[in-house]
Parts: C-alpha cells; sequence; structure tokens
C-alpha cells in the first residue's frame, strides 16, 4: 500500500492525513489488542503446544491433519454452517417483523419495546436453562401447548435431528436486541418519502418494498454481517445445554476448538482451527461486502455520484 | 395511520366501515401485541418463580407455577450471601468508563472511514470487519500476557482500555449510519467555513442519535454481562462484577437455583430500566434529525 | 488553514483531558482494591522487631466445601501464626477456575504461587515438593494412601498435597423404598440386583424413577466389570481388546438394560437444569429418584434437608474387585514461584493437619487425613460410616493413570453412548458398533500420545 503523496492535490493530502489522524484510535488499539495477540496465535498454529511444554515448530502439520484426517473438524464445520444458514435468515425476518410492530404508533408502546428487550438481556446460564425447561419433550411449555392443539412435540435439543433447529429457534427469541437496531434504521426514514409515495397513490405493500426496504438496506446489512458472524461463533449453547450432541448434532466450530484449547489443551491444533475460522468468516464478509454494492442505498453516496 | 400498518390485518378489511376500523384497527394491535408480550414474558415469569421457591422445589412433581409459599426472603438471602450490590456499583463503573470511551472513539473514527477519503481507506475497513470475527478465546492467553507486562492484573485497565480504541461493531455500524447523512449537509457548511473537524461534531454527530442511542444500550448490555474478561483480569473479590459474584451461587456439587435466579433477576433490573428511559432518546433521536425539510 | 489546525487541536486537547479525566476517575476507584493489598505492608515497616513480610498470591475457590469468608478466615488465622507471611487470597467462582488457571499456565506468568493443580494437565508446572518434604521431615503418610498415591504422586514425583477427600455411591430414599416395599440394597450388591429393584421402584403416575443413570461411559461401575475393562492399554498404546473387551460389553450391555426398563430419567429430564451435573440431586432432593449415583457433597444436603437416606457403594459385579469413584483436590505451588519457601510453608499448613481440620470444622470439608477425619463431628453416625467404608474401595484407574489422552478417546465413544441413551440401537448391535469405532478411538488416542509424548 504505497502512497504517492504527490500526485495528490494539496487538498487531498491534507483530507488524507485527518483521515488517518481520525482513525488513529482505532489503528493503536489494532496493533496492540488484535493484531500482537492474533499474529501470536497464527505463530502457535504452526506448533505443537500443550501449554506446560515449550512449543514446538510443526510447519503445516496442524492444518494438513485438519483438512485430510480429522472428521471432527469436518462434522464441527457441517454444523455450524447449517446453523448459520438457518439462523441468520429466520433472525433476520423475524427482527424486522418485529420492529415494524414496535415502530407503530400506539400508546404504551415503550412498555411493549421493553417487554421484547427482555429475552435479550438476559445473560448465558440462565437464558440457556431457561430454554431447557421450556422444550423439555415431557414436561416443557412448548409441547404441553402443542399437545393441547393436538401435535405430539419433537425432543428438542434431546433428539439428534430437531437439536440444532432448537438452538437456532432459542436465538430467535432473542431478536428483541436486532429489533431496536431496525427500529433505529427505520426511524431514520424521513416520514416525506411516505407522505409523496401516498400522494402518488401507492398502496401499503408497495410503500413497504419501494420505500422501507430499501431505505433500510444499509441496516439490513449490518445486520447480516453482525449476526452472520455471531452465528459463526455460536458457542454458550452448546457449552451450556447440549455438550455438542447429541450425536454430534450440535458440535459447533467454535465448541470444538474450546474442547482442543482449554479441555485436551491441544493449543497449537486449536489456534490452527482458530484461524481457519476466522479466514472462512472473513472470506464470507468479503463477499457480503461486495455483493452490498448491487443492493444497499446509501444516500449519501448516491448523491455523491450524481 | 402510518404506512407500517401493513403488519396489521386491517389492510384486508376494506369491507368494514371507516368508523369500526378505527377502533378494530388498534384494538387488534394491542391484542396481537398483548399476546405476543405474554409469550415473551414467560422467561421473566419462570425465572421469578423459580427465584420464589425453596432450595429443592424446582423439580418437585406437579410443577408449580406459582409456589404454595413464595419465599420472598430468598432475595435477602441472595444479598446477605454475597455483596452483590457492591459486585453492581463495579459493574456500573465499568458501564461508565467503557461508554464515554466507545462514545469519544467510534463517532471519530468512524468520521474517517465514512467522510474522509484516504489511500487504503477500503482495505482498513475490511480490517475493522475483520477484527469482529476473531473468537475472544483465542486472544485470552497473548492479551493475558501484554496486560500482566503492562502490570495491568487485577486492575480494572484491561475492562476498560479497549473501549478507548473502540468497538469494531459499533464503529461499522456508525459508518453505516453516516453514509445515509446526505453529503449536502457538509458541503453546505464547508460553504459557511466549518473545517473537517466541526462538521463531524457540529453537522454530522447531532444527527448520530440513533446510533448513539444503540452504542450506549449495547455498551450497557455487554460489560453487565462480561463474565470471561473480569475472571482472567481480577482478583480481588470486592473489585468483583455482578456477574462473577452471580457464578459463586453455583457450588461444586449443586446450584442454589432459587438464590441464583433471584440475583439474576435483580441484576438485570438496571438494563431494562436503561432500556426503558432510553428508547425516548431513540426515538427522540428522530425529531433532530432534521431531513424532513 | 490556520483556523483549521486551531480547531482541530482544540478538539484534540478535549479529547485528551476527557481521556484524562477518565484515567483519573478509574485510578481512584481501583485504588481502593491495591491499597487492601498493600496497607499491611506498610503497617509491618513501621514495626522495626518483625522483618518485611513476604506475600503470597493463593488462588482458590468458593464452594459447598469451603465458602469464600472460610477461606479468608484462614488465611487470616495462618497469618497470625506465621507473622512474615501475607496471603493474598483471589475466591474464584467454582466455574471459571480451570480457565483462568489455562491462561496464567499459558501466558507463562502472573500465575499464582499456590493453587489446586486440579488437572493432569497443568502437572508439568507444579513444584517438586520433595526436597521440602525431606527437609521438614514432612509425615506423608498421615495422608489416606490411595488419595496420595493417586493426587499427589507423579512420574515420581511429587506435585502436591490431596486436600480433602469426595467419593461417589449410590443414596437411596429410605421412605421410598418402605412405601414400593422393596428391601433395602447391602454392600455387595450387584449390578443385576441394580436393576430388578430400579424396575421395581419406579413409579410414572408420581413421575418418580428408580435410579438415575450413569451420565458417562468408564466410570466405576465399568471398572467393577473386570480388569480388561479400560479405554485402552495400562501403556497407553492399544484400544483394541479394551475399550471392545468382554468386560467393556457387559458394561455397555448393562447401561442398555437400565435404559431398557424405562425407570430411569431421560437425557432430557436429568438435564433440565442444564450440564452443571447437578440434575440427580434436585431430582432425588424433590423425592423423584428413589436412588441415585450421588457424592458427600449432595449427602450433606439431604442430611440438612432431613431426607431419610442410606448409602451403599455402586453396586458391582459377582467375583470381581469393586472400585470408587474417589477424588482429592491436588494444591501445589507453581513451579517459576519467587518464594518457594514461604509457598510451602502455606501449602503444608493449609493441605496439613490444621488447615484441613479448621475447614472440617468451619466448613464441610472431609479432610484426606485420617486422624482429622476420625475427629468429624458425626463420625459414628450410620451415614458417615457408609461412607468412610466407601472411600477405602480401591479407586478407579482412571484416576492412577490419569493419562491425558483420557478424554480424547472417550469422545471417539461419545456416539455409541448416545445412542444407546437415546434408544437408537439394538442390545446385540453393541458389540459391532464398539468394534467399529476403535479404529477412530485408536487414531485419537496415537494423535495425542504423538503430541504429549508417552
Amino acid at each position: 500500500m504505497l502512497i504517492d503523496w504527490r500526485s495528490m492535490s494539496f487538498r487531498e493530502r491534507r483530507e488524507a492525513l485527518q483521515g488517518y489522524l481520525s482513525i488513529s484510535p482505532w489503528v493503536i488499539g489494532f496493533l496492540f489488542f488484535t493484531l500482537v495477540p492474533v499474529l501470536v496465535s497464527v505463530y502457535f498454529s504452526f506448533t505443537q503446544w500443550t501449554i506446560t511444554s515449550p512449543s514446538e515448530w510443526v510447519g503445516l502439520h496442524n492444518y494438513i491433519r485438519m483438512f485430510t484426517q480429522d472428521p471432527l473438524f469436518w462434522q464441527a464445520l457441517k454444523v455450524t454452517g447449517n446453523f448459520v444458514l438457518i439462523s441468520v435468515p429466520l433472525k433476520l425476518i423475524f427482527g424486522v417483523a418485529l420492529s415494524l410492530l414496535l415502530n407503530l404508533k400506539v400508546r404504551g408502546m415503550n412498555l411493549y419495546r421493553t417487554i421484547f428487550y427482555i429475552p435479550a438481556v438476559i445473560s448465558g446460564v440462565a437464558v440457556s436453562l431457561m430454554w431447557i425447561w421450556l422444550l423439555q419433550p415431557d414436561t416443557g411449555v412448548v409441547n404441553t401447548l402443542l399437545a393441547l392443539v393436538g401435535i405430539k412435540g419433537p425432543g428438542w435439543f434431546w433428539d439428534p435431528q430437531w437439536a440444532l433447529p432448537s438452538v437456532a429457534l432459542m436465538s430467535v427469541w432473542s431478536v428483541g436486541g436486532s429489533a431496536i437496531v431496525y427500529l433505529a434504521g427505520l426511524q431514520n426514514i424521513p416520514p416525506h418519502l411516505y407522505e409523496a409515495a401516498k400522494i402518488d397513490g401507492a398502496g401499503a405493500w408497495q410503500r413497504f418494498w419501494r420505500i422501507t426496504i430499501p431505505l433500510l438496506t444499509p441496516t439490513l446489512f449490518f445486520q447480516l454481517v453482525v449476526e452472520m458472524i455471531e452465528s459463526f461463533k455460536v458457542f454458550t449453547q452448546a457449552f451450556v445445554i447440549t455438550k455438542g450432541g447429541p450425536l454430534k448434532a450440535t458440535y459447533f466450530y467454535l465448541y470444538y476448538f474450546y474442547e482442543e484449547a482449554f479441555q485436551n489443551f491441544n493449543m497449537g491444533y486449536a489456534s490452527a482451527l482458530a484461524v481457519v475460522l476466522m479466514v472462512i468468516i472473513m472470506t464470507a464478509t468479503i463477499i457480503l461486502n461486495y455483493t452490498s454494492k448491487h443492493w444497499v442505498y446509501y444516500a449519501a453516496e448516491e448523491e455523491a455520484t450524481k | 395511520m402510518r404506512p407500517e400498518t401493513t403488519m396489521t390485518p386491517s389492510i384486508k378489511a376494506p369491507l368494514l366501515s371507516r368508523r369500526t376500523r378505527r377502533w378494530l384497527e388498534p384494538g387488534l394491535t394491542y391484542l396481537f401485541m398483548t399476546a405476543l408480550a405474554f409469550i415473551f414474558m414467560i422467561p421473566l415469569m419462570w425465572m421469578l418463580s423459580t427465584a420464589l421457591k425453596g432450595r429443592w422445589e424446582i423439580l418437585a412433581w406437579p410443577p408449580q407455577w406459582i409456589p404454595t409459599t413464595p419465599h420472598w426472603e430468598n432475595f435477602t438471602e441472595a444479598f446477605s450471601r454475597y455483596p452483590l450490590g457492591r459486585f453492581m456499583l463495579n459493574s456500573a463503573f465499568l458501564v461508565a468508563a467503557n461508554t464515554v470511551g466507545q462514545l469519544l472513539a467510534v463517532p471519530l473514527i468512524a468520521y474517517g472511514f465514512a467522510r474522509l477519503r484516504f489511500p487504503g481507506k477500503n482495505s482498513l475497513f475490511v480490517i475493522v470487519l475483520g477484527t469482529m470475527m476473531i473468537p475472544g478465546h483465542v486472544k485470552l492467553i497473548p492479551l493475558y500476557t501484554i496486560y500482566h507486562r503492562l502490570g495491568m492484573i487485577d486492575t480494572y485497565w484491561p475492562l476498560i482500555l479497549p473501549a478507548f480504541f473502540g468497538n469494531p461493531f459499533f464503529i461499522f455500524l456508525m459508518v453505516q449510519y453516516m453514509k445515509t447523512i446526505p453529503r449536502d449537509l457538509d458541503e453546505a457548511a464547508r460553504i459557511d467555513g466549518a473545517g473537517t473537524w466541526t462538521i463531524l461534531y457540529k453537522v454530522i454527530l447531532p444527527l448520530c442519535k440513533p446510533p448513539m442511542t444503540i452504542i450506549i444500550v449495547y455498551t450497557f448490555l455487554w460489560t453487565w454481562n462480561e463474565f470471561l474478561h473480569p475472571l482472567i483480569y481480577l482478583n480481588t473479590f470486592d473489585s468483583f462484577p455482578i456477574q462473577l459474584g452471580l457464578s459463586m451461587f453455583k457450588g461444586r456439587y449443586s446450584v442454589e437455583w432459587n438464590l441464583f435466579m433471584a440475583a439474576t433477576l435483580i441484576s438485570i433490573l438496571p438494563i431494562l430500566i436503561l432500556y426503558f428511559l432510553v428508547q425516548r432518546q431513540l426515538i427522540g433521536g428522530i425529531a433532530s434529525v432534521g431531513l424532513k425539510g | 488553514m490556520t483556523k483549521k489546525v486551531r480547531n482541530f487541536s482544540y478538539m484534540l486537547l478535549i479529547v485528551m483531558v476527557l481521556l484524562s479525566a477518565c484515567a483519573g476517575g478509574q485510578a481512584t476507584t481501583v485504588a481502593p482494591v491495591e491499597e487492601s493489598t498493600e496497607a499491611p505492608v506498610e503497617e509491618s515497616t513501621e514495626a522495626p522487631a518483625v522483618q518485611e513480610p513476604v506475600t503470597i498470591e493463593w488462588w482458590t475457590v468458593s464452594s459447598e466445601e469451603y465458602t469464600e469468608q472460610v477461606q479468608r478466615d484462614l488465611a487470616a488465622a495462618f497469618e497470625s501464626t506465621h507473622p512474615n507471611i501475607k496471603v493474598n487470597v483471589t475466591v474464584l467462582p467454582e466455574g471459571g477456575f480451570s480457565e483462568k488457571m489455562t491462561t496464567a499456565l499459558g501466558a507463562g506468568e502472573g500465575v499464582p504461587d499456590v493453587a489446586f493443580f486440579w488437572d493432569n494437565n497443568w502437572f508439568p508446572e507444579a513444584l517438586d515438593l520433595r526436597p521440602f518434604i525431606e527437609r521438614d521431615n514432612f509425615d506423608t503418610s498421615m495422608y489416606i494412601p490411595g488419595f496420595w498415591k493417586t493426587r499427589a504422586l507423579w512420574n515420581d514425583t511429587v506435585v502436591g498435597l490431596p486436600l480433602g477427600v469426595g467419593a461417589q455411591f449410590v443414596m437411596y430414599n429410605k421412605d421410598v423404598f418402605d412405601e414400593m416395599g422393596v428391601t433395602y440394597p447391602s454392600e455387595d450388591w450387584t449390578t443385576e440386583e441394580y436393576l430388578t429393584k430400579v424396575a421395581q421402584l419406579n413409579d410414572p403416575d408420581q413421575k418418580r424413577w428408580g435410579s438415575d443413570r450413569p451420565r458417562r461411559p468408564f466410570r466405576a461401575l465399568w471398572f467393577n466389570y473386570g480388569p480388561d475393562v479400560r479405554l485402552y492399554s495400562d501403556d497407553s498404546m492399544i484400544v483394541d481388546g479394551y475399550l471392545n473387551s468382554p468386560g467393556s460389553i457387559a458394561a455397555y450391555i448393562w447401561a442398555w438394560d437400565l435404559v431398557d426398563t424405562g425407570a430411569t430419567p431421560t437425557p432430557a429430564d436429568i438435564e433440565v437444569l442444564g450440564t452443571e451435573g447437578t440434575g440427580p440431586i434436585d431430582l432425588f432432593m424433590a423425592g423423584r429418584l428413589a436412588m441415585a449415583t450421588l457424592n458427600q457433597g449432595h449427602m450433606l444436603n439431604a442430611l440438612n434437608a432431613g431426607v431419610n437416606f442410606g448409602i451403599v457403594p455402586e453396586p458391582g459385579v459377582a467375583g470381581n474387585e469393586r472400585f470408587v469413584n474417589a477424588w482429592s483436590l491436588t494444591s501445589s505451588i507453581w513451579k517459576g514461584t519467587e518464594h518457594p519457601d514461604e509457598a510451602w510453608t502455606f501449602l503444608s499448613w493449609w493441605v496439613g493437619p490444621e488447615g484441613q481440620r479448621y475447614l472440617m470444622e468451619n466448613g464441610n470439608l472431609f479432610p484426606s487425613i485420617n486422624s482429622v477425619l476420625n475427629e468429624y463431628e458425626d463420625a459414628d453416625e450410620e451415614y458417615a460410616q457408609a461412607f468412610f467404608k466407601v472411600l477405602e474401595l480401591t479407586q478407579v484407574s482412571e484416576w492412577r493413570n490419569a493419562h491425558p489422552c483420557n478424554s480424547t478417546v472417550l469422545r471417539a465413544v461419545g456416539d455409541v453412548w448416545d445412542k444407546i441413551m437415546f434408544g437408537e440401537i439394538e442390545r446385540d448391535q453393541i458389540q459391532a458398533e464398539l468394534d467399529a469405532i476403535v479404529p477412530a478411538a485408536q487414531e485419537s488416542l496415537d494423535e495425542c500420545r504423538e503430541r504429549l509424548g508417552g
């Protein structure tokens, strides 16, 4: 990344300088708190390291083993990939739907907004426990309700077929958190656009697809990226509820990483696992970022290119 | 009505008279919202029910929603067992420090990425996104070494310092928002003689209230719920934040579920109160956006 | 231009001021924390007679056996008799201790002088205590031999002293037995008797089960099926013939039969409070399990709640030696400590007769020293006698040759285990399934051995 200062005008140079200044806090933080630890991890991924013995350089051994000899790696990758494909669209759809609901102009909306936000604030163990209890096959609330309408509920977390969808369902529950991000996006849409469209005779459905959705795309894009990353990093549910089972149906990538690093103390291999995950998510994000040019609508950019 | 009412069943209602629709529409909305809210409240109700039970009544059969003898003393018992008030104050301090850090750093950094042109900007932004992808556990050991060499173990620094360099999630959010603000506003200010930084703090930032509110809410949420990093970096019991305190109720052989749930319930109250208060701000944000003109 | 530069410098200044203001505000809040650790040091410099005390770091956990307060008092009691040593206590939640220790050990710095080294993988980082033991003529024979052998000795070195004892056994609810007209189990009962009683005690109407299920293979019950029941050979080389030995297969079939009675809670029933491993005790205390494999901590729970219970060892196979799953916490000194002598003084006091007695009398610890254990206030009671008897059984060799590869190989067996627990396999398929996973298990073992070297 060579910078050709000479070909730049005075104004461009000054703007570039200001640009670097403004992002400098991030750069400093990145160097100390991210780059160094990540480089250390990358280094360890080429070693065999069990914490208590000095690390030993093994070259690409960990990576070769991962891709050619480790069925658990592929299982973890498959499970996590499936989870991303199931949970991300679910969370997007439900998040937007909920935010539309919360954007209605009715009295007492503040209270509703707080209520729908509750599942998002209860963290870790408590929320996992609640779900185990709700989805307990015989006595849980969900299957009891299903039984009332004559449906025999599945085994949820304890059925290899249903375990992964159950975890996805669980993440939909706490969609109240992302709904407030959408809500903020909705609130940012200028009302005059709707009024103008109404005058032009556009129906509610048309207004939704022609105004709401396009103007929400920056928020949608943001949430898409964030939720994809979060889904790749799913861990707590497997750690607290399923322990990766049954039959490794919820053997998430980070759960495998955790087992290797903190239970088997296979730090070198775990580092290699982490590096591969980073590369996978980064690739997915870059692809998403590339497609965003085609569907994300930025008012500012639009006007700038005019 | 606002266009968002597409969600209510009223679209299908042209058969009804205008007057009927006037009360039916909000009526149905309320009904639907209340039903949904009830479902969303189930976790809280269950937690409350558990918090009011005796030590060994949680799995009793038949299950009880409302304990025959509610043990309200569980709440006081939880507080007498561990200094939960102190823990919550510690957490509150961490939240405040982190919020200040994020609010100072994020707009500045995002402004650079959203508005200023400089070589390498796009690749650097991809790196910002990239840092969101690193699982926390990966950095644990190297970071522990760094903070130990800086003499910061058993202080709050490792839990505060990173905030002042901006969280990538928030930077990304802020950049997305700033991109939606028309550049005409910058240009107009520039013609009036405003410099780059004046534009940021006088023109752009006042329009960024919604993302700022989101930053506040999420910083609160994440800092309040943080377990791993305080665990790793803090040693002194009295400096523990609330999540470490909650986990003290889990023993080696059994968990005091009733006390744990009572303490958990109390610990989420501050978040809910903040959220309830702050969402007015969230809405107030639009009024000041000033895009109407 | 100059105006812009000025504007910017103002901005920068404001940011700096705010930053430092926050830093200042925070420093004062952090300060009390540090003061509390340093204040006594300053005090002592004023007292000329005493030499400057050495501060050692001690990490421990809060648990049923010793609460946070009891351990704080313990440290104070030690300090009062050892004025030249100050113990800086860090009491951690049980659920986070491993991660914190692993992180510090991995970093190789910021490790406490004294702590539990309860994971065998940490042993290489523990200070060999033999020189201290020799120098002080420290009597190691006071420890119950089984625990000394399994939790203190490692590779011909002494990696720590064993604090407290714990063991698994079957606890049975006498009231339920009486209600169902079933005779109480005896000390030498068999796995067949177990199955019979489980079926007799089951009562679906009350949602009460005969017993819980083992939640992992290769526990004490397994070893009762014979000397060939191991995950792999004693030299940690071969899986074939151990994991799928006749004894192992018999043990798996027993687990299958137990599931088949329909008289035990499913994983969904038992994990309803999460995988904190507490499901059985909560169900047992709620009166919904007639029997359960529990431990001495649970025994105290039942005692406090006034449950009418009895204790027997886990059932065995007629003619075979009986084993018990028992444990003690290896308490060690870190190899990198700067104060080995002071650390030893504290460790040998804390895990010695005085410290363990203190924790028994003020907490709920069962000491690993027989002479102190016999001072237990209820030592003559039926439950204590039954518990002490369980402790005399041979401990399972998974602890004796607790090779760190254990967990890796066990993971390979996980699927067969799940299939049995979820009833997804026929009884006569078990042998074939076990044979089928041998290659994968062997591969895991080879990989792990190569990594850990033996």
